[in-house]
């Protein structure tokens, strides 16, 4: 690019309009811009068209356009809020930005690398990890974060207080679920979403690929629920579920007791002279424990309540086809 | 370096005028800012030339951007806009804080480093709301086994693990030379040559109870096989289900050999059995979901034999 060149005239075009959309409150109407921003042509249809590509443009980087209705369309005017424009200044030193460069770079989560380098030049640019010292980052054995499309919708409306509504699926089908998201969660190669559940009128807690089509969210601050000061314990499978919960007592022997512990880390348990462990765990979603039971094979026995125990053999039973139901 | 369009030239200026006007004296070196922000130094001379003519009607110096460049610097001076970059979008603030904390989530990580102290910066003014949005687990490898197994990685020494087997449902000691640590759909895995199997292996961290280092030396090939979790040498025959519309994230979960949709909504679906204990497990997840039509040797009657056995338990 030369200074004389056409896209010189575009880059300096935009620039004045941002300041112009910047340096007002009430708002600039249309044909003010066309008269005080320098590059528009003076015919009104030219001037309209190359006018929306400027907002369209600006709009895609990101810039918070806002239209201040007028009585008429001439009236209508533009402005960008400058506390909804700014990246408030968080103060990084050069090794914490070269640490989250190097993050950026290293965790793959579904964002393009042009997008990513975009957030980095708006951090205040890169710099060279090899300049500011040991980053003690254990780099090149995490690549890859799954992604899922309801994410940064989501995102959005946890960070903004935003309410979402989605289509859910579960063993009973599928249902319009509206929610206030608190919280997004990865685990065990999982994404899930914490949310109070307006209907329920309480919390609840969704898989994301169990949402169906796309995530619509409600307007800034919509929520009218406080987020729990204290993140949640991450949710297992079993807790996914509108049932209230019911309390199983499962024993795992001494050959899967540790690895199930693992999964049951936060439920109370009592360990037996023969290395076997019987955990105490809240149960919203009997096929989902089913399961997660299941896969220790012999190695796991349902003791409490006898209901439970009784839809396990029956469970059994109906896979041994001797079934009498 | 290559050329910006137009839109990557806007996006990197507007960063790059508030980062200059923010240093001491609002100066700094043409060389770092074209470094520092990826931009030709010929291109940033000619956007910092028009940016100084960039302000607000009537255009007079004091709502002018005041930019002063010479042979090596530039100075900049802003009146009341462009003060500070543009915020970050939803994208890249949820990229941003999920690989920040995914790296800072590794066993061993620590939290004093420049990543913890940046990402609690940027958490801090994005607001209370961003601060307990995003969570990430990765797995529930203990550290210290990590941390052995690193040190193992580095010295090139065989270790001894205890290793329970998910696929043959039993607990051994097995000689492994371990060539690297790698993360896949959140959980870590151990790569290397398995000296009781004679054969490449991967191991799931969080499966592995104990680790002995050996002084057995051991040369890492180059390069390291890729890592593919589902690995054809390892299959045990094959089994085909029918399956209920109900099963049908069996689809998407696992690899498949071939899949016929059928005209009442189920599916006809082939696929490689990893070890016998797997097939045991799938089939008496599904239940009444899946029907085995066909299966190798053995195993046609695999699930009404495995829940007998698991009955067993129950006969008290």
């Amino acid at each position: 690019m030369t200074p004389t060149d056409k896209s010189a005239e575009k880059f300096e075009r935009q620039m004045n309009l941002l300041a112009a959309l910047s340096d007002t409150t009430q708002g600039i109407r249309a044909a003010e811009i066309q008269q005080r921003v320098p590059g528009y042509n003076s015919d009104h249809d030219s001037f309209r068209r190359t006018f929306e590509r400027d907002k369209k443009d600006l709009l895609s980087l990101g810039v918070p356009i806002e239209v201040v209705a007028g009585t008429t369309a001439e009236l209508t005017a533009y402005r960008v809020d400058k506390s909804k424009y700014e990246l408030p200044d968080p103060g990084l030193e050069s090794d914490e930005l070269a640490a989250l460069h190097l993050a950026l770079e290293t965790v793959a989560v579904g964002s393009s690398q042009a997008d990513m380098a975009r957030a980095m030049w708006r951090l205040g640019g890169v710099v060279d990890a090899a300049t500011s010292g040991p980053l003690g980052l254990p780099v090149g054995e995490l690549t890859e974060i799954p992604s899922d499309p309801s994410l940064v919708p989501l995102f959005r409306a946890v960070t903004e207080r935003r309410t979402a509504t989605f289509v859910y699926e579960t063993s009973a089908g599928t249902a319009d679920r509206r929610v206030e998201p608190w919280h997004l969660d990865f685990r065990r190669g999982r994404w899930s979403l914490s949310a109070f559940d307006s209907e329920r009128g309480d919390q609840r807690n969704f898989r994301l690929d169990r949402i169906r089509g796309d995530v619509a969210v409600g307007d800034a601050a919509s929520q009218t629920h406080l987020t729990p000061k204290t993140v949640a314990e991450q949710s297992d499978p079993w807790e996914f579920g509108d049932a209230d919960p019911v309390m199983v007592s499962v024993r795992f022997d001494a050959e899967v007791a540790l690895f199930a512990g693992d999964s049951l880390r936060s439920c109370d348990s009592t360990a037996a002279p023969d290395g076997s462990l019987v955990f105490l765990v809240p149960v919203m979603n009997w096929p989902a424990f089913r399961s997660f039971v299941l896969s220790s094979l012999d190695h796991a026995e349902i003791l409490e309540p006898p209901e439970y125990r009784a839809a396990m053999v029956d469970w059994l039973l109906l896979i041994a086809g001797e079934s009498n139901g | 370096m290559a050329d910006l369009t137009a839109a990557e030239r806007l996006d990197r200026i507007l960063a790059i005028v508030p980062w200059v006007a923010n240093q001491p004296n609002g100066t700094a070196p043409l060389a770092e800012i074209s470094e520092r922000f990826n931009i030709g130094a010929d291109d940033l001379r000619d956007c910092l030339v028009i940016t100084s003519m960039v302000g607000v009607h009537p255009y007079t110096p004091d709502v002018l951007i005041n930019a002063i460049i010479d042979a090596d610097t530039v100075r900049i001076e802003l009146p009341d806009y462009f003060r500070r970059p543009l915020r970050l979008t939803a994208e890249q603030t949820f990229a941003l804080l999920t690989s920040a904390k995914a790296l800072l989530s590794v066993p061993g990580a620590d939290d004093r480093s420049a990543l913890a102290r940046g990402l609690a910066k940027v958490l801090h003014s994005l607001g209370e709301a961003s601060e307990t949005a995003v969570e990430i687990g990765i797995d529930t490898a203990s550290d210290a086994i990590t941390e052995q197994l690193r040190v193992s990685v580095e010295s090139k020494c065989s270790v001894k693990i205890t290793y329970y087997s998910y696929g043959r449902d039993n607990t051994g000691s097995r000689v492994v030379n371990p060539w690297t640590i790698h993360s896949e759909g959140g959980l870590w895995y151990l790569q290397g040559w398995c000296h009781s199997s004679s054969a490449e292996r991967i191991f799931r961290i969080d499966r592995i109870r104990e680790v002995t280092h050996t002084d057995q030396a051991f040369d890492t090939p180059d390069p390291i096989p890729e890592f593919r979790l589902f690995d054809s040498a390892d299959v045990q025959g094959r089994v085909t289900l029918r399956l209920k519309p109900a099963a049908k994230w069996v689809l998407e979960y696992y690899p498949t050999e071939s899949v016929v949709p059928e005209p009442d909504g189920e599916f006809t679906v082939e696929l490689a059995i990893g070890s016998v204990a797997w097939l045991e497990r799938l089939l008496l997840r599904l239940g009444p979901d899946a029907v085995v039509l066909d299966a190798s040797d053995g195993l046609e009657a695999i699930a009404a034999d495995s829940a007998r056995r698991l009955l067993a338990i129950y006969s008290d």
